[in-house]
C-alpha cells in the first residue's frame, strides 16, 4: 500500500496521526474526512485519500470482537428453508453458513479447507475418498458430532427419492459409509479429483442424523428466532470448535426492492445490502458511509441458441450472434466496469488455473456477424429475455441496436422471471440464461455441456467433450490437466450454441466499518461465507 | 328485521368465500409451473420434480387436493406452506398483526381528519379553504403512493437520516420507537386514503344539501352549521361509511406497494409471495382473510347506514 505520488505512507505517520486516520476512515472515505485529515496533518488532499485507504487496510489486519450486524439480502419469502439440501437463495446460504458446518470449506480462491473433516485422502484413482471427522465438535443442542450424522447428511443427496437441489451434482457419489470410529468413506461411481471442492457447496451441510436440519447445527452462530420471509436472529455460539465468529449477533432479513435496499444501507438500517445493481453504483460511491464490495466471478450473461432447432442448429447463426456482441461496451457501460469480458465459454479467470487464457478473444465485428448471418441464410431472430441477471436485458437491447446496423432484425420477446426456468429456458430456440458460479471448472462445464446432461441448455452434444470431462477428473498432472481444460473451452467456444459476452462481478454494498469479507466468488458477500469472518471496526 | 338482514348477509358472505376459494384455486393452478418447479427452479430434473411432488402430496388430482384443503379449513387447520414447510397459521400470525397495527393507526388518523375536513369544505363551499382542500385532495389522488413514499425516504432517511428507511421491527421497540419507525409508511397511507374519504364526505353532504327539505330548513332560518350537523350529515352517512369501509379493506389487503418499499412484512406481500411460489394453501388462506374482511366491513357499513337512516329499514 505505498503511496509513491505523494511520498507519504501510512507507516511514516506518527501514532497520533495514525489513530486520527483510523478514526476518520471509520467515519467515511468522503471529501469531508479527506479535508479533516489534510487540515490536521498538513498532507495534500490526494495524499489524505490514500492515507485513509491505507488506514482502513491497516485496521483490517486486527479483527475486533463484538457488535450486531443486520444483513439485507435481495430475496426471501415464506419459502425460506431450514433444510440445507433445499437451500436455493442467498439468504438461505448465509443462514446455513451461520448455523451449520460442512465437511469442507471453500476459502480464498476456492481452495478447499478443513472444516468438520480434518483431512481427506483419495485412493489411487480418486474413486474412493476417506474423510477424518473432527473430534470434540458439538451440536447446538449439546450432542456430539458423530460419523453417523455425517453419513446421514451426505446420503440425503443421493438416491431415487432424494429431493436435493444438488442431487445431480453429487451423483458421482454412489454411497457414503462409516469406516472407522471417526472416519467416513465416499464410494464413487468413477474417479473424481474434485470431490472435496464439491463438498463446499451450500447444500452440503452436516445436520443431526434423522433430522431435517431444524437449525440444530455445529456452526458459529445459534438460531434464536426464524420467521420465514421476515427475519432470523442468530447469537454467537460460545462453544464453537474453533475461535469462531467476531460478531455478537447477526440479523438476517431481505429487502426485495433494489432501491429500498440501497436506501436502507445508506441510512444505516442495515450494514450489508447484497446484490447491488449497476444502476446504484453511483449512489453508493457518492455516499460517505458505505462502499461497494465487488468480487470478480464467473456469473455469466448468457444467450442460449438451441442446437436442436432452427436457427441455432446452424453454426453460422451462432457465430453471427457471437460477433454481434460489443463485449467491451457491455462491461464498461452496462456492468459499469464491475465485470469481465467473456469468450463464449462459461469459464472465467475467476476459475483460476483451469481458465484458458491462450484461447484467442472473440471480438465485436459487425462485418463478420453480417457475413455469418448471410451464410446461415437468416435475416432475423427472436430472443426470449427475462431479467435473470442484472445487465442481461440491456445486453440484448445493445445486440438489437447493433443488429439493426447490419440489417438483421433481432426481436426481443420480454418475459417475466416468474416461471421462466420451467416454461422458456431450454424450450424457446433462443433464450437468455445465467448460472451461479460453480466451484470447479469441471462442474461448471459439465452442468451445461456434458453430452446428454439434464441441463445441457443448448442441446449441444459433443462426444470429445464428454471424454475430456471424465478424463480431466482423474488427471492429477497440472500441465496435462490445463491442456484438457483448454481443449474443452476451445470446443465450447467454437462449436456450442452459447453466446457469453460478459461475466458480472458479485456486487454488494457494505458499511465502511464492516471488515473481513472473504474473497470467495461463489455467491453474494464473499460466497455467503461472511457470517463467521466479518467484524466491525 | 335487522337481525334477519344481518344473518342473510352473513350467509351470502360465506357463499362468496366459497366461490372465491374455488376461483383462486383454479386460477393459481392455471399459472405456468407448480410449487415443485419453483422450489427447484433452474436445478429441477424430472426425477427430483417427481420426488418433491410426491413428498408434497402434489401428485393427487386437483379436486382431491381442493376438498382436503376445504375439509381442513372447516376444522380450523390452514395447512402447511408447500414452498417452505412452515405452518400457514404461523406465517399469517405475525403478519396479520403487522397489517392490523398499520391499518388501525392509519384509520385512527385518517378517518377523523377526513370527516372534519370534508365537513368543513362542505360547510363553506366555494371559499378559499374549500378550494385548497379540493386542490390538495385531487393532487394527492393523482400522485401514486410509491412516488410519495420514495421521495419521503430520500429526504428523511437518506439525506437527513432522521427516520429509518425501512420498517424493520425487532419486537423490543417501545411506543416512541415504534411511531418513529412507522411514521413514513403511515403518512404515505394517510395521504392516499384520506383524499378519497374527504372528497366523498364533501360530495355526499353537498348532494343532500340540494334536496328540498334542506331548502325548507334554510327558509325556516336554521343556521348552516346546524343544518349540516343535524339534518344533512345523517342522510349522507350511508355513502360516507361505505367509502370508509372500502378504504379500510384496502388498508388490509391492498397496500403491497407500501409494504414492499418499506420492506414491512404484511399480509398483502405474503399473498404475492404465495402466488410467486405457487403455494396454493398460502394463497387460499390469504384470499379467505381478505374476502372475509371485505364482507364484514361492507356489512358493518350497511348496518351503520340503516341505523342512521330509518327509511332504509323498510325497503319498498
Amino acid at each position: 500500500m505505498n503511496n509513491s505520488q505523494s511520498g507519504i505512507r501510512y507507516s511514516d505517520l506518527t501514532q497520533t496521526h495514525k489513530d486520527l486516520a483510523c478514526k476518520l476512515s471509520k467515519e467515511g472515505m468522503g471529501r469531508r474526512e479527506m479535508m479533516k485529515l489534510s487540515l490536521m496533518t498538513g498532507v495534500s488532499l490526494v495524499a489524505a485519500k490514500s492515507l485513509l485507504l491505507d488506514a482502513k487496510v491497516a485496521m483490517a489486519a486486527e479483527p475486533k470482537k463484538g457488535g450486531t450486524l443486520r444483513y439485507a439480502s435481495n430475496l426471501h419469502g415464506p419459502d425460506d428453508k431450514v433444510d440445507p439440501r433445499l437451500f436455493t437463495s442467498n439468504i438461505d446460504y448465509s443462514r446455513g453458513r451461520a448455523v451449520y458446518n460442512g465437511l469442507v470449506q471453500l476459502g480464498e480462491n476456492i481452495t478447499p479447507m478443513p472444516e468438520l473433516a480434518t483431512e481427506w485422502t483419495p485412493n489411487s484413482d480418486a474413486s474412493e475418498w476417506t474423510f477424518t471427522i473432527r473430534k470434540g465438535v458439538k451440536f447446538h443442542d449439546g450432542s456430539d458430532l458423530t460419523p453417523e450424522d455425517v453419513v446421514y447428511s451426505m446420503n440425503r443427496h443421493l438416491g431415487e427419492k432424494s429431493t436435493s437441489v444438488i442431487k445431480s451434482v453429487m451423483s458421482s457419489v454412489k454411497e457414503w459409509k462409516k469406516s472407522g470410529p471417526m472416519e467416513v468413506k465416499a464410494i464413487l461411481n468413477g474417479p473424481n479429483a474434485d470431490l472435496p471442492i464439491l463438498l463446499g457447496l451450500f447444500q452440503n451441510k452436516v445436520i443431526k442424523a434423522d433430522s431435517t436440519g431444524d437449525w440444530n447445527g455445529t456452526g458459529p452462530f445459534t438460531s434464536e428466532s426464524f420467521e420465514p420471509g421476515v427475519k432470523s436472529v442468530h447469537k454467537r455460539n460460545e462453544n464453537y470448535w474453533r475461535e469462531g465468529a467476531n460478531l455478537d449477533a447477526i440479523e438476517l432479513t431481505a429487502i426485495t426492492d433494489p432501491v429500498a435496499r440501497v436506501n436502507a444501507l445508506i441510512s444505516g438500517d442495515v450494514q450489508i445490502a447484497s446484490n447491488i445493481e449497476p444502476k446504484a453504483f453511483r449512489q453508493i460511491d457518492s455516499a460517505d458511509n458505505v462502499n461497494l464490495s465487488s468480487i470478480p466471478a464467473a456469473l455469466q450473461l448468457g444467450i442460449c441458441c438451441l442446437k436442436n432447432s432452427a436457427p441455432g442448429e446452424n453454426d453460422d447463426f451462432v457465430k453471427g450472434m457471437q460477433f454481434l456482441q460489443d463485449r467491451e461496451r457491455i462491461v464498461k457501460r452496462i456492468l459499469k466496469g464491475k465485470g469481465s469480458i467473456g469468450n463464449d465459454t462459461p469459464i472465467s479467470s475467476a476459475h483460476g488455473a483451469d481458465f484458458c487464457s491462450e484461447l484467442p478473444q472473440r471480438e465485436f465485428d459487425l462485418d463478420k456477424a453480417k457475413f455469418h448471418f448471410k451464410k446461415a441464410g437468416v435475416d432475423g431472430a427472436e430472443i426470449f429475455v427475462a431479467p435473470v441477471t442484472s445487465g442481461i436485458e440491456d445486453t440484448c437491447l445493445l445486440a438489437q441496436a447493433n443488429a439493426a446496423k447490419i440489417g438483421f432484425d433481432l426481436k426481443l420477446k420480454k418475459v417475466p422471471n416468474d416461471g421462466y426456468w420451467g416454461a422458456v429456458w431450454m424450450k424457446e430456440p433462443v433464450n437468455v440464461v445465467t448460472w451461479n458460479m460453480r466451484p470447479t471448472a469441471n462442474s461448471q462445464l459439465a452442468i451445461q455441456f456434458a453430452p446428454g446432461a439434464k441441463w445441457n441448455d443448448t442441446f449441444w452434444n459433443n462426444k470429445r467433450m464428454g471424454e475430456l470431462l471424465t478424463a480431466s477428473l482423474s488427471e492429477l498432472d497440472p500441465d496435462k490437466r490445463h491442456a484438457m481444460y483448454c481443449e474443452m473451452q476451445t470446443l465450447v467456444h467454437n462449436g456450442s450454441g452459447m453466446v457469453i459476452p460478459a461475466f458480472s462481478n458479485i456486487n454488494d454494498g457494505v458499511a465502511n466499518n464492516i471488515m473481513g469479507i472473504p474473497n470467495v466468488p461463489l455467491g453474494q458477500v464473499g460466497g455467503c461465507e461472511w457470517p463467521e469472518f466479518v467484524w466491525m471496526a | 328485521m335487522m337481525m334477519r338482514m344481518v344473518l342473510q348477509r352473513l350467509g351470502i358472505g360465506i357463499a362468496t368465500l366459497f366461490v372465491v376459494s374455488v376461483i383462486v384455486f383454479v386460477i393459481t393452478s392455471i399459472l405456468p409451473g407448480d410449487v415443485a418447479d419453483i422450489i427447484l427452479g433452474q436445478s429441477a430434473t424430472p426425477e427430483t420434480l417427481a420426488a418433491l411432488r410426491a413428498e408434497l402430496g402434489m401428485d393427487q388430482p386437483w379436486y382431491i387436493r381442493y376438498f382436503s384443503w376445504l375439509g381442513n379449513l372447516a376444522s380450523g387447520d390452514l395447512g402447511i406452506s408447500k414452498a417452505g414447510g412452515a405452518s400457514i397459521s404461523s406465517l399469517i400470525d405475525s403478519r396479520i398483526w403487522n397489517t392490523l397495527i398499520m391499518a388501525g393507526m392509519v384509520s385512527l388518523i385518517s378517518i377523523p381528519i377526513s370527516i372534519v375536513l370534508g365537513l368543513w369544505a362542505a360547510m363553506h363551499p366555494g371559499t378559499r379553504l374549500d378550494r385548497i382542500v379540493t386542490f390538495g385532495t385531487l393532487s394527492t389522488i393523482s400522485v401514486p403512493e410509491f412516488f410519495i413514499a420514495t421521495i419521503m425516504v430520500l429526504i428523511f432517511a437518506v439525506k437527513l437520516k432522521w427516520l429509518p428507511a425501512t420498517l424493520y421491527l425487532t419486537g423490543n421497540e417501545n411506543w416512541s420507537e415504534l411511531l418513529k419507525a412507522m411514521a413514513m409508511p403511515m403518512i404515505t397511507l394517510v395521504i392516499v386514503v384520506s383524499a378519497q374519504m374527504i372528497r366523498m364526505t364533501r360530495a355526499g353532504i353537498l348532494n343532500v344539501m340540494s334536496s328540498p327539505y334542506i331548502e325548507m330548513a334554510i327558509l325556516k332560518g336554521v343556521p348552516r352549521k346546524r343544518i349540516i350537523l343535524r339534518h344533512a350529515l345523517y342522510n349522507a352517512i350511508g355513502p360516507i361509511v361505505n367509502v370508509i369501509a372500502l378504504n379500510l379493506a384496502y388498508l388490509v389487503s391492498g397496500v403491497v406497494i407500501v409494504e414492499t418499499i418499506f420492506s414491512y412484512p404484511g399480509l398483502a406481500k405474503l399473498m404475492i409471495d404465495g402466488v410467486q411460489t405457487r403455494d396454493l394453501p398460502l394463497v387460499q388462506a390469504c384470499a379467505m382473510i381478505f374476502c372475509a374482511v371485505y364482507v364484514i366491513l361492507i356489512l358493518l357499513a350497511d348496518i351503520a347506514s340503516i341505523l342512521s337512516n330509518p327509511r332504509l329499514r323498510h325497503p319498498k
